[in-house]
């Protein structure tokens, strides 16, 4: 019978890297996401924890729902501890073994966002993935830089409402000249799946941005979670598309730089923001203007994307 | 193999013997130059190490806490502010019993910017639960990096080394490098029982409630108190291949003293230079050299000062509020005992200020003419 | 099913002493002892729904299991799946009014699937003459059939696959009713009618055309030699005009008379050009017909065009073919030559006034205006009605329709031996192929009950399809659906419950119909059967609403891991309620809501 989903059957019911009874929310994307990521990633992966709701998600001492290796570092170190794992495994011919790197959005556009640049500048060979649930959830739900606009969170809330834009952060991570920059979410798990397959085979720092839905973050049910995060690429909000930096050069008989954008999902249905905002609950106290704001600057977005994706070489700061 | 060499070569040279797999440090003076000749030699192929050129030294930490995790023998090195900043991983490369070893030259802290000698910066890190070793001449320096990693790997707890910026870090010394063979010899391969393993997958730090946490930490104070032990093991070995003996905390004359300076890092060498001018005058003076400071000796300090009149401790160190460090901890460790001695505090060389053996002399001579400190602690050469 | 419970392999650790801990923090085990279970209050479970085309269906055909078949290419399956609901794939695969198309989920999103092409494919694919694989033995009950249109074929297919012994009377020298005497061979050929009997025969159903009850045989008689009985004479008498004349020409007649007599192979005598009146089937069809036997013909109708009850692809067909139509048009005089010819027929302009009863718009005489029609015979089709001369007033009638139950069976006055059930066009139910076959089904059901003295009314309950009023044949057999999963006929999954975003466009297959001008020459069938490759084409395009199809979706969404594959030999999943914690993605994310999400509590049996 026909799959939705160009993920292998083999791959779905072959034995978990990820075994039940974690400590997740009902619906929380993290560990769909961490499921799903590993389905792409195979066995030998190691993967790198800083604070964040997935130190939670994997259980307590001395028990660890992820079967493959992990690592919990602190807050602010998950690309630089993912870089020493790196160094460490390397040392002892483990090459092959992927590190990831998984962080919240706090723990990557705020607080992480220095050894994440580090780790980027030098080109370590990591995967870093931020599952982006758009604030601090672990904590009980605070802002971030990774907060949209408008969204509630128990440090904006009604009468200090978040007018600043979520970071940029697919282009400040572009602007480190990494190999590859994707974006992907769990309402399209094949596209997930294609991404943490392909970057197995690259080296040097991959990063891939992650939107992860979170019911109680969000105030959605739990069982809409992953139909609201498909909304957001549907309107454009969270568009999915990844960058390569490098092309093999016939010509020169080597890579050279060329940084193609490809976006995956062209949404088959126009759906205006505001039918994604109303979806949530976070989203109530926003006023229309804000909306409308929030509408043009994501058409705005995906003009340029698109421009950036119809194959003309670009540089990262066009 | 004698050669003169500085203080921070005589670390990279210990670092190489070690056969050390990555490293991963940040620079700040006067440590760069540690940092800057292991560079090349990872560059040269020297050393077949993997430098990890680190934006922070807590990423200069957090990093050799992955690797170590990993399995691998690490290396850091810092002084001052970047200890300073480390401060949070510190606790965790101890909490997750990483074998890691640091070395770290005593800079004094900011502001306003000072770059010489004060043992504030590692202190101020005695809870962090590392290991903490002081040195106090390049020799000594590169043979502790030696018999660090001989500690770290047995109790599984990361050691801190330190030595005074400049009058070690940048000063130049003989210093007797050992063959490799023989550090081989001494130090095994690394191969811990837990690390990250793809076949036996584990979560090393995780989660744990207050129903486990408690022995948790028991455990690890446990592993630190026999650190002790194992360190005098060590340092025996170490004699046995090497010829140098080392210990916990190294006593200059103390048989028959009855007034006993305490110093720590170089210090002690002017000290000592003063005890023996003392004792040409026929002064039952002597030295205790604190070399191990946590765990904490407190049996040997007992056994050293418990019997003497007057113990003089020096701190190149301000707890301010309080006084110094490695005196407020001699005094809790001497108060169980019944005739306890007199303790003198005295701060002295505070941000790289010179304490010369007159100073010692000076110190001393306050201690032997007052029954009783005078000033609780002395500020040794304070312009009043 | 033999699959290990995970959490029967969780490890617990109890640590009482310090010195039973690990000399570090590292984990020893999974999480499995932590039943994440315990969290939930509304659990997920697997439930086969009603399709809305199934549950527009009045026989309640179950297409989506046949059009799972045929996605396999398992045609031989698909057709007795088929024929579980509805006997007669190639017949309504041919002329049904597709109630199912009308309301197929799938037109949201672009169009909907030809469904009845589709069955006509399936009917196609099978000798129809081959007898039901899985006769049961006699039961020991015989049932008289009178009339052998589709809802007497149908009460004797199923009443024989319950056991019955099966006779069928026919008035007329051929089987088939309207299939075979009204709708034009253009489009349903004889030779599928009769295979189609040919089929009935081959399972032991005695056939006897020329046999009029009332004329060659009495209803008393069959009364007391047969234990039940069933009544489908449909309606074979036509309304009349009531105008002077009407009687007098033998260029004026019945729509569904001059369709018996080119069916019969009779000859009619329509002169050049035709004026149909009425605008239902038997007016299109006899209008159609006369196209075919070289006249023109127009249509004469007393509404407009959206008014008319003819299936509207048949009035476009129609049109095609030359047939025209004058509407807002009713007859008021017909004027006739000496000879019996017509000379004119004179007719009213109407005007459309406020709905009738029937909703339509009530069709009202514009003062006065009258115009003329030139035509050289004149064809009523308004209205087909019952001859009932054959009760013999033992069974009552009211309106032209018989009098039934529930059960469709009848309040027959004097004593006899047999049940008397009816169905089809005399009872009251709307007047198409499917209904009929509904009515039949229903019947044969009814009677079986009957005969076992169930209730029947609370097997009606159990088997009845969504809203009903279909009902489930194979659910009254027991037999169980292709896919073993609870079974939930209540629920109907319509468009709403569909997630779209699933889907993708693709259009309908085309059909291939010969163009006007070469079949209006002929009374041959001019569409063709899909080919195997546009039946698999279109049958992809079917969205299995309702039912589960192992898309994979639930297991690759569920984030806890609680959705396990059933695995070899078995079909679909099974959760693991001792991890899910009621998340309900699975529920959400199932793109034909084949999930349910139940109270906690509610005691269930699930066959996970
Ligand atoms: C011209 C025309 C076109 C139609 N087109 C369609 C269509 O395309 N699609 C659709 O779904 N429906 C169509 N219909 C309607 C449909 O044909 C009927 O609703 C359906 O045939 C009714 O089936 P039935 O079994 O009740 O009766 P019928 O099909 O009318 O069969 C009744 C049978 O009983 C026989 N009979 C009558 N009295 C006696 C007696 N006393 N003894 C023995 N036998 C007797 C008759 O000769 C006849 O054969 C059409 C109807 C007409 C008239
Ligand atoms: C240095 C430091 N500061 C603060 C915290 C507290 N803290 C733990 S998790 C967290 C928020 C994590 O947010 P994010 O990275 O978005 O992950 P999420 O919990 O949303 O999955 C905070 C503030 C910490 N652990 N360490
Ligand atoms: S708070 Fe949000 S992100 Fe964290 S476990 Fe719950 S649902 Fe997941
Ligand atoms: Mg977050």
């Amino acid at each position: 019978m026909q799959k939705t989903f160009d993920i292998p059957r083999e791959l779905m019911t072959e034995e978990e890297l990820l075994q039940p009874g974690m400590l997740s929310c009902q619906g929380c994307g993290a560990s769909l996401a961490m499921k799903l990521a590993l389905k792409g990633l195979g066995k030998r992966t190691v993967v790198v924890i800083p604070a964040c709701c997935w130190t939670i998600i994997n259980g307590v001492y001395p028990y660890s729902a992820l079967q493959v290796p992990i690592i919990h570092v602190p807050f602010e170190t998950a690309a630089i501890s993912a870089s020493g794992v790196r160094a460490g495994l390397d040392a002892r011919g483990e090459k092959d073994v992927v590190v990831m790197a998984w962080a919240g959005d706090g723990g990557t556009f705020d607080i992480g966002i220095q050894s994440l640049s580090g780790a980027a500048e030098r080109n370590d060979d990591i995967l870093y993935v931020c599952y982006d649930n758009e604030a601090y959830m672990n904590t009980g739900i605070q802002r971030s830089s990774a907060t949209p606009v408008g969204a509630w969170t128990t440090t904006t809330p009604a009468g200090s409402i978040k007018e600043e834009p979520k970071k940029d952060i697919e282009e400040i991570m572009l602007a480190h000249h990494i190999p590859y920059m994707a974006t992907t979410s769990v309402a399209y798990p094949d596209d997930m799946y294609m991404k943490f397959k392909k970057v197995r085979h690259i080296t040097g720092t991959k990063f891939i941005h992650l939107l992860s839905p979170c019911p109680p973050g969000w105030r959605i049910d739990p069982s809409k979670s992953v139909q609201i995060t498909r909304m957001a690429t549907q309107a454009k909000v969270f568009p999915l598309y990844e960058v390569r930096r490098w092309r093999f050069s016939k010509k020169r008989g080597r890579l050279e730089e060329n940084w193609k954008y490809t976006i995956n999902i062209y949404p088959d249905r126009e759906l205006p923001v505001k039918e994604y905002m109303k979806a949530q609950g976070r989203f109530q106290q926003m006023t229309e203007d804000m909306v409308n704001d929030v509408q043009e600057r994501v058409d705005r977005k995906w003009d340029e994307l698109i421009r950036k994706a119809d194959g003309r070489p670009l540089t990262p700061n066009e | 193999m004698k050669q003169v060499i500085k203080g921070n070569f005589a670390v990279s040279h210990g670092v190489k013997l070690c056969r050390v797999k990555v490293i991963s440090a940040y620079p700040i003076t006067p440590q760069t130059t540690i940092v800057e000749e292991l560079s090349e030699m990872c560059a040269s192929g020297e050393l077949d190490a993997k430098f990890i050129k680190v934006e922070s030294e807590h990423s200069a930490m957090a990093g050799v806490i992955g690797s170590s995790t990993a399995g691998v023998r690490s290396f850091t090195a810092t002084s001052s502010q970047g200890l300073l900043l480390m401060h949070e991983v510190l606790h965790w490369a101890a909490g997750a019993r990483l074998p890691i070893v640091l070395a770290n030259v005593n800079r004094a802290v900011g502001p306003g910017w000072n770059i010489w000698a004060d043992q504030t910066d590692s202190l101020s890190q005695r809870d962090t639960g590392l290991i903490q070793v002081y040195c106090e001449s390049n020799q000594e320096v590169l043979d502790s990096v030696i018999m660090a990693y001989k500690l770290a790997e047995k109790v599984s707890l990361p050691v801190m080394l330190t030595y005074d910026a400049f009058f070690l870090s940048h000063t130049s010394e003989i210093v007797d490098i050992p063959e490799i063979e023989q550090v081989d010899e001494f130090l095994p391969p690394y191969n811990p029982e837990f690390r990250i393993d793809i076949n036996n997958p584990r979560s090393f730090g995780g989660m744990i409630g207050p129903d486990y946490y408690f022995e948790e930490r028991y455990i690890m104070h446990k592993d630190a108190l026999k650190a002790l032990e194992y360190y005098q093991q060590v340092c025996k070995e170490f004699e046995e291949i090497f010829g140098r003996e080392y210990d916990i905390c190294e006593e200059y004359r103390t048989g028959d003293a009855e007034v006993i300076v305490v110093a720590a890092g170089t210090i002690t060498s002017v000290s000592r230079i003063a005890v023996d001018k003392f004792r040409e005058e026929g002064k039952k003076v002597g030295l205790m050299k604190l070399r191990m400071f946590r765990p904490v000796p407190v049996e040997r300090w007992r056994k050293v000062l418990g019997n003497v009149a007057k113990v003089v401790v020096m701190d190149r160190n301000l707890t301010a509020g309080l006084g110094g460090v490695f005196a407020s901890e001699i005094q809790a460790a001497l108060y169980p005992i019944e005739n306890k001695p007199m303790v003198y505090p005295v701060i002295a060389g505070l941000g790289g200020r010179d304490v010369t053996p007159d100073d010692i002399e000076g110190i001393i001579n306050y201690a032997l003419s007052n029954d009783k400190p005078t000033d609780v602690p002395l500020f040794w050469g304070l312009k009043e | 099913m033999a699959m290990k419970k995970r959490s029967e392999m969780a490890k617990e650790y109890d640590f009482t002493s310090w010195r039973d801990f690990t000399p570090m923090n590292i984990s020893l085990g999974t999480m499995l002892h932590n039943m994440t279970g315990s969290w939930r209050f509304i659990k997920p479970i697997y439930e086969d729904k009603v399709p809305a085309c199934q549950n527009a269906c009045p026989a309640g055909n179950d297409i989506e299991g046949w059009i799972k078949l045929v996605q396999k290419g398992e045609y031989d399956k698909a057709y007795w799946h088929l024929k579980q609901e509805q006997p007669f794939p190639a017949i309504l695969g041919r002329i049904c009014f597709k109630f199912c198309e009308t309301s197929c989920n799938r037109a949201v999103l672009d169009d909907y699937v030809s469904i009845n092409e589709l069955e006509r494919f399936v009917g196609d694919q099978v000798d129809l003459s081959t007898p039901h694989p899985d006769l049961p033995e006699y039961n020991g009950k015989n049932l008289a059939v009178v009339g052998s249109g589709p809802a007497g074929m149908s009460v004797a297919y199923y009443g024989r696959l319950l056991g019955f012994r099966v006779t069928m009377f026919e008035a007329l020298p051929e089987m088939g009713g309207i299939l075979r005497v009204g709708i034009p061979a253009y489009r349903l050929p004889r030779e599928v009618v009769a295979a189609e009997f040919a089929g009935l025969k081959n399972m032991g159903i005695e056939l006897l055309p020329k046999t009029g009850v009332g004329k060659d045989i009495t209803l008393n008689e069959l009364r007391n030699n047969y234990d039940y009985m069933f009544l489908a004479t449909g309606v074979h008498a036509s309304m009349k005009l009531n105008l002077e004349g009407e009687d007098q020409s033998h260029r004026i007649m019945s729509g569904l008379g001059m369709l018996k007599k080119v069916a019969l192979g009779e000859e009619v005598d329509l002169g050049d050009r035709v004026a149909v009146i009425g605008g239902g089937n038997t007016a299109i069809d006899a209008a159609r017909t006369a196209i075919r036997l070289g006249a023109d013909a127009t249509v004469v109708y007393r509404r407009s065009e959206t008014e008319m009850p003819a299936h509207s692809e048949e009035i476009e067909k129609a049109r095609e073919e030359g047939v025209r139509f004058r509407f807002l048009a009713a007859p008021e005089k017909i004027e006739l030559n000496d000879d019996g010819t017509i000379r004119k027929l004179v007719c009213c302009e109407m005007e459309l006034g406020p709905p009738d009863e029937s909703g339509r718009k009530r069709p009202v005489k514009k003062d006065g205006v009258l115009f003329d029609i030139k035509t050289d015979s004149i064809v009523t089709a308004i209205g087909e009605i019952p001859l009932f001369d054959y009760l013999n007033k033992i069974i009552k009638t009211e309106n032209r329709v018989i009098e039934v139950n529930e059960c469709l069976e009848v309040d027959a006055k004097a004593d006899g031996k047999a049940k008397i059930f009816a169905g089809g066009d005399i009872i009251d139910m709307p007047h198409t192929v499917v209904h009929a076959v509904a009515s039949g089904k229903k019947a044969a059901i009814a009677m079986d009950c009957d005969r076992k003295g169930v209730e029947f009314a609370g097997v009606l309950k159990k088997i009845a399809i969504g809203d009903g009023p279909a009902i489930s044949f194979s659910q009254y057999m027991g037999w169980s659906p292709i896919n073993p999963v609870r079974q939930n006929n209540s629920m109907v999954v319509d468009s709403e419950k569909i997630v779209y975003d699933y889907f993708v466009k693709e259009p309908q297959v085309e059909k291939k119909i010969q163009d006007a001008n070469s079949r209006k020459g002929s009374f041959e069938p001019y569409s063709d059967t899909f080919s195997e490759k546009d039946a698999l084409q279109e049958a992809s395009r079917c969205m299995h609403c309702g039912r589960c199809t192992e898309c994979d979706n639930c297991l690759i969404f569920c984030p806890d891991i609680s959705v396990l594959v059933k695995g070899k030999g078995h079909f679909g999943y099974a959760f693991d309620y001792d991890y899910c914690k009621g998340c309900g993605i699975c529920f959400t994310e199932c793109p034909r809501n084949a999930i349910t999400m139940i109270d906690e509590e509610t005691p269930i049996e699930i066959d996970n």
